[in-house]
Formats: C-alpha cells, sequence, structure tokens
C-alpha cells in the first residue's frame, strides 16, 4: 500500500505509478525551472556576451580594475567581520540557552529571534539612527576618548560590520543552539568534576564538540552578509565599496547590465559555493530559516 | 554547581555577556520604538517630549498606507500559491520514494541560501525578455522563487514525522487517497503548514531585494517605499511606519505563543 495516493482512480482505471508525483511536484518544478534556473542561465548568458555572442570582456574588466578587486577583497573581508562578531556573542548566548534549566528558555530563544521577523530596512534605519555624527554610539564612541570629533560611524565599515552582525546574530544563535544542546552536559560536568574550571570545560569540551555546529553557522553568515543588500546599502551608504551595493549601482542607476551580470555571477559563484561546503555539514533540513 | 551558576566567575562572565548580548539584538528595535514618540522634527534617541503626531502622519500619508496594503495583497497572494505548490511537492517528495528525491529536495531548496539581490537582477533580465507578467504579478512570481523553497523546508520534516498509517487507516475505510489527505493528513499537520505560511508571508511582507527590482511604480510595496525613504530624510513619520510593523510583529508573536501554549496544555 505504501499509504500513497494510490495511482487508480475512481473507475478503477490504473495510472502509472509515476504519474501522481510527477503532477505533484509540476508546480514546484516550474517555478524552480521556469522563475530560478532559466532566470539565472540568462544572467549567465548575459555576463558571457560583451562583445556577442560569446566574450568574456566584462569579466577582464571586473579583475582588471584594481577597484573591483579592491570591491571583491572589501566585501570577503566584511563577510570574515561579521562572521566573527556573530562567533563572539552568539557563542555565550547559545551556551547559555542550551544550558540554563528554566521554563523561561523557549521565551527567551522568541526574544532572540524576534528581530529575523522584522524587515530589513526598519532594522537598518534603528542603526543609521545610532551611527550617525549625532547618534548614541558615535556620542559614546566620541566621549570615551575612542574616536576624534566629528567622527561618525554611518558610512564606515565598522558600522556596516555593527549593523549586519546584528542583523545576522539571530540566525547564529539558533544554529549553535542547536549544535550545543546535543552535546551531553555530563561531559561538562565530567571535566570540572575531573578539577577543569568552568571556562576551561567549556573551551576544551563544548567548544571542541561544537566544532562542526560553529564551521557550519559560520558559513551560512557569511554566504549571508557578502550577499546582503538592504543594510550595507542603507547604513554604508550608496556608494559603499561592496558587490551587492556595485550591483545595484550598475543596474538600476548606470544601466550597464553585462557588467552587472558579471559582479552578480561572481558573486553567485562565491555563495553557492559556500553553500555547497555548508550543504555537506548540515542536512538541508536542519538549516535555520532564513 | 551547574554552569550557568552566578557563584563562579565564568558563570558572573557568561551572565554579563548575556545581557550584553541581548541588549546588542533588541536595542535597535527598541531604540526605532522610543524615538517615534518624540517630538524632535527629526529621529532623535533619546527622545525629547512625548507626541504622537508622527503616528497621525504616518497613517494620514497615502504612500506608507497604499504601501501598505500593497505588500499585504502580495504577501497574501504569495502565501497561498506557494503554500499550495510547496504541500503537493513536499507530499510527492515525502510518500513517494523514487531515486533522486534527495537530490530534488536539495535543488528545490537551493534559492534560499543565494543572494535575493542576484535573485533580483536575473529576474529582471529574465523578464525584460520574456514579458510573460506585468506589474505586480512579477513580483508575485517572484516571491514564489523564495517562498516555495521556504513552504518546502517547514513542511517536509512535518510530514517526515507524521504517522501514515492514519492515513492507510482511513484509506482501509473507504476513503479515497485524495480524501484521506483532506480528511486526516491535512487536519494532523495543520500546525506546521500554519507555520509555512506563517513564514512564507513575512518573507514575501518583509522582502526587499527583488521588490526594489521588480515593483510597479504605481504599486509600491511598503519595503520599497521605506528604503528609499529612508536614504532621504530621517523623518520621524519613519520611525511610526517602522513601529508600527515591530508592533504588529511583535503582537502576531505573542498570540502566536500564548495560542501554542494553550493547545499543548490541552
Amino acid at each position: 500500500m505504501g499509504g500513497a495516493l494510490e495511482p487508480r482512480d475512481r473507475r478503477g482505471l490504473i495510472l502509472p505509478k509515476w504519474l501522481p508525483p510527477a503532477l505533484l511536484l509540476l508546480p514546484a518544478a516550474l517555478v524552480f525551472g521556469g522563475l530560478f534556473v532559466w532566470p539565472q542561465l540568462g544572467l549567465f548568458a548575459t555576463s558571457v556576451a560583451s562583445p556577442p555572442p560569446i566574450g568574456f570582456a566584462t569579466y577582464q574588466r571586473f579583475l582588471g580594475d584594481s577597484f573591483y578587486v579592491a570591491v571583491l577583497v572589501r566585501t570577503l573581508s566584511l563577510g570574515a567581520c561579521v562572521t566573527l562578531v556573530c562567533l563572539i556573542c552568539g557563542f555565550p548566548l547559545a551556551f547559555f540557552l542550551a544550558r540554563l534549566e528554566s521554563r523561561w528558555v523557549p521565551f527567551l530563544i522568541m526574544i532572540v529571534s524576534f528581530p529575523l521577523w522584522v524587515s530589513a530596512v526598519v532594522r537598518s534605519f534603528a542603526w543609521m539612527v545610532l551611527l550617525l555624527r549625532n547618534g548614541l554610539v558615535s556620542i559614546w564612541l566620541r566621549d570615551a576618548g575612542l574616536a576624534p570629533a566629528g567622527f561618525q560611524l554611518m558610512y564606515s565599515f565598522a558600522g556596516i560590520v555593527i549593523a549586519l552582525a546584528q542583523v545576522l546574530l539571530p540566525l547564529m544563535v539558533i544554529t549553535l543552539y542547536a549544535v550545543i544542546k546535543g552535546i551531553d552536559r555530563d561531559l561538562e560536568n565530567a571535566a570540572m568534576n575531573l578539577g577543569a574550571s568552568p571556562g576551561r570545560a567549556v573551551c576544551l569540551v563544548t567548544l571542541r564538540l561544537a566544532r562542526g555546529g560553529i564551521f557550519a553557522g559560520s558559513l551560512l553568515v557569511f554566504s549571508l552578509s557578502i550577499s546582503a543588500f538592504a543594510t550595507p546599502s542603507l547604513v554604508g551608504g550608496a556608494t559603499a565599496q561592496l558587490m551587492a551595493v556595485a550591483i545595484y549601482e550598475q543596474t538600476l542607476e548606470i544601466n550597464d547590465w553585462p557588467f552587472a551580470a558579471t559582479i552578480s555571477a561572481i558573486l553567485l559563484a562565491i555563495a553557492l559555493s559556500v553553500a555547497l561546503v555548508y550543504g555537506r555539514l548540515i542536512d538541508g533540513r536542519n538549516v535555520p530559516v532564513r | 554547581m551547574t554552569i550557568t551558576s552566578l557563584r563562579h566567575p565564568f558563570g558572573i562572565f557568561l551572565w554579563l555577556m548575556v545581557a550584553l548580548v541581548m541588549v546588542y539584538i533588541l536595542a535597535p528595535l527598541a531604540v526605532i520604538v522610543a524615538s517615534s514618540f518624540g517630538t524632535t522634527g527629526y529621529v532623535a534617541f533619546p527622545p525629547q517630549g512625548f507626541t504622537l503626531r508622527w503616528y497621525e502622519q504616518a497613517l494620514a500619508n497615502p504612500r506608507y498606507v497604499n504601501g501598505f496594503l500593497t505588500s499585504l495583497r502580495i504577501a497574501a497572494i504569495v502565501t497561498v500559491v506557494s503554500s499550495a505548490i510547496g504541500i503537493a511537492a513536499a507530499y510527492a517528495l515525502v510518500r513517494y520514494e523514487f531515486p533522486g528525491s534527495r537530490l530534488i529536495e536539495s535543488l528545490f531548496i537551493s534559492p534560499l541560501v543565494l543572494p535575493g539581490l542576484v535573485l533580483a537582477v536575473a529576474l529582471t533580465i529574465f523578464f525584460s525578455r520574456n514579458p510573460i507578467a506585468t506589474g505586480t504579478d512579477r513580483l508575485i512570481l517572484a516571491h514564489l522563487t523564495i517562498c516555495v523553497p521556504c513552504v518546502l523546508r517547514v513542511v517536509i520534516p512535518v510530514l517526515q514525522r507524521f504517522d501514515r498509517s492514519i492515513e492507510e487507516a482511513a484509506q482501509n475505510l473507504g476513503a479515497s487517497p485524495v480524501k484521506a489527505f483532506f480528511l486526516v493528513t491535512l487536519p494532523v499537520i495543520r500546525p506546521g503548514i500554519f507555520a509555512a505560511a506563517a513564514l512564507a508571508f513575512v518573507m514575501s511582507f518583509d522582502e526587499v531585494e527583488m521588490s526594489v527590482f521588480l515593483a510597479s511604480p504605481r504599486e509600491q510595496p511598503l519595503t520599497v517605499a521605506l528604503y528609499s525613504a529612508v536614504q532621504l530624510a530621517f523623518d520621524p513619520t519613519l520611525a511610526a511606519v517602522s513601529s508600527i510593523l515591530i508592533m504588529i510583529t511583535f503582537a502576531i508573536m505573542v498570540v502566536h505563543q500564548v495560542v501554542s501554549r494553550i493547545r499543548s496544555a490541552r
């Protein structure tokens, strides 16, 4: 029986066995093939069509121009910085939530993941208010003597890192929480009973066992931060030298679609290779949402 | 001695870190809500005075009201269509074992891990060459590419956990497979379907990149209206619109929590 829809209609007509699943999959396949694969192929075709019919002039232009190579490097280092901040902030919180014995834990997780449900534009706007010259964070930094007069974090690399890390932090926390929850807390207790201080026990046992999850969470955050658009373009301004902002500039402002397609294809290739490594590490079903 | 207790230095360090990180995660949203009540003509934090003027202005501004309604309409259509497509595909992938079903599953989910901006650029080129849809319909089609995978990812594990012997029992009692699905399977997996639909709705409602590229200029979704307005000026009306969105989202989350608590208590 198999419990599946039996390939037989009311009149007893026997349908081929493959027909019901094929029909059920058809709409999703149309969306995937027609609105995802086909447009991506079109994008790639556009990127390798200058000069027509086939040419790599736009790739040569990208790789030959030190400005765009710097944009690529800057984007990758933004990804690295955001990932680092998310790890440093995310691990203690995830560890705390996984080890806290309280009925408040589901509520705390809800609070932590709440920002994920709010549009990136709204969250970026909040950071713009805080990072501008007369914003609270910029004033604090100046008052603490850490920054010169007139300094503002808005439109700066550090500002983008601060805002983007906050946007992606809940994802890191949710990923790490699931991983740490899966590590038996008795292992830490055993290490502590054997004389290790709590901090040492966490470093020697938990951190080591959570390695795979830490790596997976880092790849997820890295991939999302190099491809993020709304936050970098708002906090970093329209001239932020990042791949996503450059793509936007080349399309809607300069109207150079072949070049935009090239930058997109390069960004896509990086994101795709990160995603492939990530997919090997974690079963697609455990991926936290967004 | 538990590791989260405050009786050793590590515990104190942990609580301190947790407090700081929680502030980091939540403060920006609190700042926006607080500053939306300030009386200054620009968004300032800490806010001065108290007024509801910016809310009045936000609700009187057709740009935001229409944007909100447009986003609502797009998200509603996308939610219904992507749920139907996603549930059908999830059912086929879980119930029928066929070679390559795992591969198809990961392929169908893959659009979620790719840059939204790249998808938006690709779809813009695609629609300019193949004018299969116009205006807001293009954005709805675009949102399907990310919302269908999203539904799949939530519904597939739910279907896998579903005890299929209940479905078989219904069929043995004479229900047709389709009837068994709608009368037995669907009611049981309903919470999972709601979760998937809610997620698809939020994804469509909050989405920025595709909306910026594909939205019809006459029918701008709210995120596009906000995105362009935020770049121009620090109008407190924007803080009011943002706060309304934050508060609606928060209310929905609280209601959802309470409802699921009551459900599980029963």
